[in-house]
This record gives C-alpha cells, structure tokens and sequence, in this order.
C-alpha cells in the first residue's frame, strides 16, 4: 500500500511529464494495435467472408464453344473438392465502363441474377426498393471506390455498343469483386440477361465452373494440376477467351496492399515505442535526481531499495498501462479507417470485431519493454547510501572543459550561450536527435511512398509489373496482328510501339504468366534488376517468385511446355512483379515460336508523343476498325486502379505525419519544461543580471535548433537513402527485390524544414514558461 | 552638492499567502545618494532583502513608486526591468548564484557583453577587474565548483561590476563566508566604493556594516533609523565603530 501511495504521489508530482508520457505509450498502443489486428485479422477476415458468402474456392471461365467435359470431370474428381457448379454466363474479353474518374477496362462476368446457384446467391447489401427492367447489380467495390451509388446509372460499353443500367444493387464476392484479376461480376434481371445474351451471340457466350475445396489452401494447387492437364495457350486459344483463378491468389492479391500498410503502421508503432522508452529513460534519471533527497529520507526512515524501485515501475508501469488501454480502446475508433481501406481493396464490408488477444499482447509489449526500461534506468538506487541521497547526493554535471569560452567563441552572445546550453545536455540532445531522426526517416518514408503512388507514378508502375504505354490494341486475330502493327507505327504521334502479351504457360511445371514481346529494350518498364532481359530465342527471365517456386538462378535451365511441345529456355535474369503473385517468367517472340509455332502476339502497346489518347483511338478506330477486337487506354485504366492505393497511402502518410507532429511537440515539451525546472536557478541569476524572457527563450530554442537540424538531416539522408531498400525489405515477401522509387529531395528539403521549424515554434511557445521564473525568486525560494 | 541616485516614494510591499496579508514594506520615502555605501540593517524580517530587491527592479512594489534618476521603475514591466537593471545596476549575492556551468570569466561575460557588444574590450575589462580583486589568471578558467567561497564571491563582485553599474546592490554578501574571506570580499567592495561607486548592501553584521557611510535600520518595514557615517577608514575606525554601536544601541539591535 506504501508503495502504492509512492508511486501515485510521484504521478500527482509531475501531471505533466506523466501526460505527455501517457500520449507516447498511448500512440504506441494504439498504432501496435491497428498494426497487429490488421495483420492478424485479414487473412481469416477473407476466409470468413468465402464462408459466409458461400463463395467458391476455384474458378475457370472460357468459351462455352471452348467447354470440354473433362474439364467438369476433372474438378469433379479432384481429391478435396467438395462441390462443383457450372453455369452459363455472357463472358467479355474487355468490358469498358466508368470507374472513378476515369475509364476502365477489363474483362466482365454478367451472370443471370434470377437463375439459383449453389456458390455465391446473390445477396444483396444494399437495394434499391423498386425493380426495372434495366437494372444491374454489382459489386460493392463499384460503391468504395468505384463512386457509384444506388440509382446512379451505369453504362458499359463492349465491342463499341453501349448497354446502359441503372445500378439497382451491390453485393460482396470474395472471387470477382473487384478489379486485382482482371474481370469483374455483374449480374443482370432475367429479361436483360437474355437480352444481352441474345443479341452477343456465341462470342460472348461463358461457361464458368466453380469448386469449392475442403481445404481452401489446395485451390493453388488444383489450379495449377488442371492447367497441367489440359495445357493452354494452344495456338488456336491464344485470341479467345480464358480465366482461372484460385481463392488463395486473389486473397493474397487482394490483401497485399493492406498488409504492406499494417506492415508500416507496426514498423511505425515500433519506432514510437523506442521513442517512449527514451523518453522514459530519461523521465526516470530525471525522477530520480530530482527526487534523489526524497529517496535519501525514505531510505533513512528504513524503506529498503527494493521497496523505492517498485514505487518506481509501478508508476511508470501505472502510466503504461492506461495509455495502453486507452490506446488499444481507441483503436477501434480508428480501426473503422483502415476497415474502409481493406473494403476498398477488396470490395468486402470489413466488420470489426472485438479480440481480446491481440489486445492483450499489444498492451503486454508496451508494459514489459517500458518496465524493462524503467528497472534498468532506476537500478542505480540500489547503490546510493542514504547520507549521499540527503547531500543532494550525485552530481549529475561534471564540468571538466568550458566549451565555447565567452572570450574566444564566435557568434552573437545569445548563440554562443545556446551552444553551452546544448554541450551541457549531451546525452539528453542524442537522445532528441535520435528521435527526430527516426520520426523525420519515417515521415520521408511515408511522403515517398505516397508521391510515388500519387504523383510520379512511374517507378510505382514499374514495381508492380505494369507496362506503362498509353494505349493496348489487340488485334482481332493473329493474322491481323502484324498489319495492324505496321499501320499503327504510321499513324501521327506514334513515337514507338511494342507487342506484349501476358498468357499463362507452364514452366517447370508450374502454371506462371509468361510476358512475351519482339523487344524487351523497347518497354517502358525494364522489370529485370538482375542480369538482363532475354535477347535471344533460348532465353528467358523469370520473375523472383518463379525463381523461388521452381528453386533455380541465372544460368539455370527451364523447361516450357505447351501441348505435346516443349523447350529448354537459358534463365538470363531475375524481374520483379507483384502482379499474379509474382509468378511471371519473359520469353522473346522467336523464344515463344519454339512451343507456340506462328506466334506473332496480339496486343499492341503503342506509346504516344503529341497526341491525346482519345484523339489517337479515334484516329484508329477510323482507319482500322476492321483489324481491331479491343481498345485500351492505359492511362486511363491506370489512373481508375491506382485510385485505391492512393487512398491506402494517403491514410498512412496523414497518420505518420500527424504522429510526427505530435513526437516532437512532446518530446519538446517534456525536455523543455523538465530543462526550465532543472535550471530555475540559473536562469532567476541570468533574469537578474539583465536578460529578458525573450533572450532566454531565443537561448533555449535555439540550443535545441542545432539539435533538431542534426537529427532530421540525419533522418532526411537517411530516408534518402535507404527508403528504397526499406520499401524493398517491406515488399520483398511480395517479390519485390528492387524498388527505384522517386525520392524527390525537394519534398525531403520540405519535410525536414517543416520539422525544424515547428521545434523551433514549440521550442519558444513551450520556454515561454519562463515568464514565470523571476529573478526574486531566487531570494525568496 | 550629493545627487539622488535612487528615490521612494510611499514604497510599499505587501505578500498575501493562505489569504493572510503581510504589509512587509510600509510607505517608505527613502532617497539614496549617488556615491555612497548604503547599508541596511534591521532584524529577522524586517524587510531589509525585500527593500533591497524592490530598490533594484528585481522585484515590484505592490504601492508607490520607485525613481531610478528620472525613471520611474514601478510602471516598467518584467523585460524592461531586465533591460534596466543590466544597465544600471549589479548584484552580489549571499549565495553567490554563479552559474555553475561557466567559468569564473565566462561568468563575468556572459553579463558583460549583454551590455557591451565590443568583445575585446569587455574581455579586457574582465580581466582587469579579476585580477583587481585578486583572483589571478589561473582561476579564471575554472568552475565555480572549484573555487573557495571567498574566490567565489570576489567573482561574483566582478560580475556585478563588469557593466560599471551606476549602483551596486549587495545581499548579505559575506554571510555565507569565513572571516578571512570576508574581508577580502569587503575589502574589495570598500575599494570600489571609494573610487565613487554607489553601493546598497544588506547585512546584519556590525563588521560588515562599518564599511558604508550610512546605514538604515529597518524595523517593521519602517526606516526608524538613518545614520550617517564617515568614510571607512582601516587605521582610523573606532569612532566609527562606536556611533554605530550606539545608534544600534538606540534601535534595539
């Protein structure tokens, strides 16, 4: 009970000092949970909602013309599978419609809303009361990030024709939600659904089957036997149509982004708490030499050492644990944000749910790192006699040198006392500038990543494996093809032109998405970071997930099989690629023809200079309509999908700029106001031999600009330097293994005079304290 | 004919603590001459630091006015009291207040080139006024830990002086020293007086006190004495010495 009343005296004490610790252990707590329940909870937040959607865990969608039976029986026969469904749907290649502010377009699933199935019933969240003929439901991706509302309408456009809607519905699906592979799900009314049909024909005519396992993590796997069974691409699929996918690829697709960002928000929370255990160390050395003739009369009248260091950690352990819970109580106020990222992500209703664990373990770090910290800081007690302690005991300045000596030192007499100021309290100004670093290095990293992501967004591109021309035509055939490539290269303001195909092919194996081009030199988007990409038609590079997969390394040789074909290929390099799971391997044109004979590629990349790209599709729907089958304006459909991420960004880096705002006014203000209280006598003495309130302010706040300066030039050359690889180890999980993102040294400029100027601001508004130090007040204390 | 450096007028002090008033300082008329060695004497709480504190700008009447020559000091906020009181005034303390992270000269600097921009020259006058009151070269460089309190006090001297202040204030500045030591301190301080610097110290030490030419007694916040004195002579001092015993004496020291 002494103890007890120790610890809660020494809090009432310093309401202050305990306050701005409680916000440290409470940013800790608050952003270590949101980090730890994000990552936990997004991978069987995904399971839990294939569960209650009834949704299945493998599907393949192709041509009904392409349908073969066996491939029914196949997943009928399938160890694990469960249950199996096929349906018949209209199936588009490449749908366009408006996606945010810009164009999309990617393939489209329409399925008859009124038809019963077993996987995925339609249910819907939200609805419109009434029912018309024209309305179309969608999915709940088309609300988060799509911009649509209830009754909006809705146009899509497929094969130049417009088929227009009104948005009646939205509903979750874990498989064709949004946007990450390629095809989306609408579902029409019975009378529009055979409307469409009918008037598409057979080209658009779908079949999908759906399987559901009994253990969803097989459903890699099963895709990858089925696509060994019955081999594709063959030559005569390449133009047509085909989707496979596999509940584990599109989770991971799907939460990819989200655990990156729980990733930096626990990164974050670690740096935080670091900051706090500084802090705290410091707190308690101030504690104890502050209170060290206290400590002197309870040991004197018989409370013995172990008795003084638990009154000790039990008040730093009581500040712990409140900010935690607070903290952790919090976080579910904030967990709402980072809920409506992951629905913007995936296209799913994140429900938050309440879980003890997690909470526990993050309040449960914060305490056992702080109360290491605090015995260790305090352990000295041990050894101080209580004679020593009532004497004022331990001298905490041993002035052996006179730094900067009024008589020689150059500069103006307030800068050259600030300098003594700062020399005085070195180890105090590391531990500020250490902070600051650390606090300016994660504000560089957070406004990197968000300028890339939002603003120069190439090398974002780049990391995600995306070709960044402006325009993708696909021919109508592959006899088209290569007419169709020598038309565009005449036409104005073509500056230059690539074919790239993406068609899944098995390697080693293993069904990866093979890039195939004429000529890699002519991509924007130089993938390969290690050794180069294929010349010749024996070389291949493959991405690094493929690497890992099939365990081999440059100078390796693989084998490609299509069909009864095969070849052995020269790995030439290692790429990066988040894009399907980072499986991708690159092949030349020549490479390719030795599986695929006739290969010539479909899809025309085609990069402009001096003309718009709407412009330019008119200028070729016009001449070469005929050699056509898609469109694509690839700023556009750029511009639509990063749209998520930007938003994901944004969230983080708001977040890490407001906590960094928040560290410094702290940690000014603790230091400051415990500097002021520390040396109220020197500074009475310097009021009554003439300085004002404002040169002693100006005297403060400058002996910590100096401070500041180091420790965010420190943090800004860091960040510089090494967000890069920061992002490259944050990423590396995904197969990223080089990230070139743009550092912009302006904006890092920017952020570090930012941070400088409001120490400099909190430095003299937090000293303005003292105003109340008078000179009289060395007399009369 | 003298000139009044310093002039009260109704000078009050009054501290309230717990919501109980305590009138220190009672409407008091005091005019102090330029040149003089002002000492002030009383018993326990009679009010002598805080006279001595409201006369240097370092603390605010609660009533009546201050006149430093032509200004009055009452109506002069925190900052402009701290601009007056480094120009025209020095202080030595009972406790010295050095500040312990500076060196003897840095010490005497750091309040001189407030004043003085010229550098060289208020480095020149430092140590000038160092080795005037005996403390050679060696201590200059060193902590005010590392002097005795003598050495100590005698820098503190320097500091109060670095600035040629037009008065000089002392606090009981040989209370917390040996004899030996306060001498020397005293001995210093007459000296300075003599060369015509104004000087208001406070003591309740007879010894100490010889060293003015007029001494105020303060009873219950109220001048019930004012004597004055011959110049201090160290050969010639017993007549001084016995007027003050018996104006003591008459005071009910």
């Amino acid at each position: 009970m002494k103890i007890v009343n120790l610890a809660i005296a020494n809090i009432r004490k310093g309401k202050s000092a305990t306050f701005s610790l409680f916000i440290l252990i409470f940013i800790a707590a608050l952003l270590l949970n949101i980090g730890m329940t994000v990552n936990t909870k997004v991978g069987t937040f995904y399971d839990e909602k294939v569960k209650e959607l009834n949704d299945a865990h493998v599907l393949m969608m192709m041509n009904t013309a392409e349908f073969k039976q066996p491939y029914e029986e196949f997943l009928k026969s399938y160890p694990g599978v469960q249950e199996i469904e096929k349906e018949n749907i209209i199936l588009m290649n490449t749908a366009k419609f408006r996606y945010g502010d810009s164009d999309m377009n990617v393939g489209a699933a329409l399925f008859n809303a009124d038809d019963e199935r077993k996987f995925s019933p339609l249910k819907l969240i939200e609805k419109l009361d009434s029912i018309q003929d024209d309305d179309i439901y969608m999915s709940n991706s088309f609300k988060s990030t799509g911009g649509y509302k209830l009754g909006d309408p809705f146009t899509l456009i497929y094969q130049d024709k417009s088929y227009s809607y009104r948005i009646a519905g939205f509903f979750e699906a874990t498989m064709l939600g949004t946007n990450s592979m390629g095809i989306m799900k609408f579902l029409l009314p019975d009378a529009a659904y055979r409307q469409m049909s009918t008037g598409l024909g057979e080209t658009a005519s779908g079949t999908i089957l759906s399987a559901s396992l009994m253990d969803s993590t097989q459903s890699t796997k099963l895709v990858n036997d089925y696509n060994k069974k019955f081999p594709h691409p063959s030559t005569d699929m390449i133009s047509q149509l085909f989707w496979d996918m596999d509940i584990e690829t599109v989770k991971n697709a799907n939460t990819m982004t989200i655990n990156i960002v729980s990733m930096i928000l626990v990164a974050f929370a670690a740096v935080i708490v670091l900051v706090s255990l500084i802090v705290i160390k410091f707190r308690v050395t101030n504690s104890i030499d502050d209170g060290i003739v206290n400590i002197g009369v309870l040991k004197a009248v018989g409370y013995t050492s172990r008795q003084i260091l638990a009154s000790i950690t039990l008040q730093f352990m009581l500040i712990t644990l409140s900010g935690g819970i607070v903290g952790v109580a919090v976080s579910y106020a904030v967990l709402p944000v980072f809920g409506g990222i992951i629905t913007s992500l995936s296209g799913l209703l994140w429900t938050q749910s309440f879980d003890a664990v997690i909470n526990a373990a993050s309040i449960l770090i914060v305490a056992v790192l702080v109360m290491t910290v605090t015995l260790l800081s305090a352990i000295r007690i041990r050894k101080l006699h209580p004679v020593t302690a009532l004497r004022n005991g331990i001298m905490t300045h041993s002035f052996k040198k006179n730094h900067f000596p009024l008589d020689r030192a150059k500069g103006g007499l307030q800068f050259v006392l600030a300098c003594k100021t700062m020399i005085m309290n070195s180890k105090q100004n590391l531990m500020i500038a250490f902070i600051i670093a650390a606090i300016t290095f994660a504000s560089v990293f957070s406004i990197v990543l968000y300028y890339n992501v939002a603003t120069d967004k190439k090398a974002f591109f780049d990391l995600v494996g995306v070709e960044t021309s402006n325009i993708i035509v696909q021919a109508k055939s592959a006899e088209d093809s290569p007419k169709l490539l020598t038309a565009i290269k005449q036409m104005d303001g073509v500056a230059k032109t690539a074919i790239l195909d993406t068609i899944p092919m098995l390697l080693d194996g293993q069904t990866i998405y093979m890039s195939l081009t004429d000529d890699y030199s002519m991509l924007n988007n130089q993938m390969v970071y290690e050794g180069r990409n294929p010349q010749f038609d024996n070389e291949i590079a493959v991405s690094w997930g493929t690497a890992k997969l099939i365990e081999k390394r440059i100078g390796d040789s693989v084998t490609i099989e299509v069909g009864e074909a095969s070849q052995s290929y020269l790995i030439t390099g290692i790429s990066q690629s988040i894009s399907n799971m980072g499986q991708a391997a690159y092949l030349t044109l020549p490479g390719v023809q030795h599986v695929i004979p006739d290969y010539t590629g479909i899809m025309i990349n085609v990069y402009l200079k001096g003309i718009a790209n709407k412009d330019f599709i008119q200028n070729l729907n016009d001449s070469y309509k005929n050699l056509t089958a898609d469109i694509i304006d690839v700023d556009e459909t750029l511009e639509s999908q990063s749209s998520i991420y930007i938003s994901a960004v944004f969230s983080v880096m708001v977040m890490i700029i407001i906590i960094t705002v928040l560290v410094v006014i702290l940690i000014l203000y603790l230091v400051i106001k415990t500097m002021i209280l520390k040396r109220k006598k020197e500074f009475g003495i310097l009021k009554a031999t003439g300085y004002t309130t404002l040169q002693l302010m100006s005297q403060i706040a400058l002996s910590f600009v100096p401070i500041v300066i180091a420790g965010t030039i420190i943090g800004g050359v860091l960040g510089y330097l090494y967000t890069n690889s920061m992002l490259t180890l944050l990423l590396s999980g995904a197969g990223i293994h080089n990230v070139q993102f743009n550092v912009k040294i302006s904006l890092v400029i920017m952020l570090c005079v930012g941070i400088i100027i409001l120490a400099y601001l909190v430095s003299m508004l937090v000293s303005r304290r003292i105003k109340h130090i008078s000179a009289y007040g060395l007399i009369t204390e | 004919m003298s000139n009044v450096i310093l002039r009260t007028e109704k000078l009050c002090k009054t501290f309230s603590s717990g919501g109980v008033q305590q009138h220190v300082l009672k409407n008091l008329d005091i005019s102090l001459i330029e040149g003089d060695f002002t000492v002030i004497m009383g018993s326990s709480g009679s009010g002598k630091s805080t006279l001595l504190y409201a006369l240097s700008g370092m603390d605010k009447p609660t009533l009546g006015e201050i006149n430093f020559e032509k200004q009055n000091l009452s109506k002069l906020n925190n900052d402009k009291l701290a601009i007056f009181r480094r120009n025209n005034c020095g202080f030595v303390f009972q406790q010295v207040y050095l500040l312990d992270n500076m060196s003897v000269l840095d010490n005497a600097l750091a309040s001189g080139l407030l004043v003085n921009k010229n550098k060289r020259a208020i480095v020149a006058k430092a140590k000038q006024l160092l080795a005037q009151v005996g403390l050679n070269e060696a201590s200059w460089g060193k902590f005010p830990s590392q002097l005795s309190g003598g050495e100590a006090q005698r820098a503190g001297i320097v500091r109060a002086l670095i600035n040629s202040p037009k008065i000089v204030f002392a606090d009981e500045p040989t209370g917390a020293l040996n004899s030996a030591a306060s001498d020397s301190v005293l001995d210093v301080m007459t000296e300075v007086n003599q060369n015509g610097q104004s000087i208001v110290m406070v003591t309740h030490d007879i010894k100490t006190a010889l060293r003015g030419n007029r001494i105020l007694y303060l009873r219950d916040g109220v001048i019930c004495g004012d004597l004055k004195l011959d110049a201090f002579h160290v050969q010639h001092n017993h007549a001084r010495h016995e007027k003050l015993k018996a104006f003591l004496a008459e005071m009910g020291w």
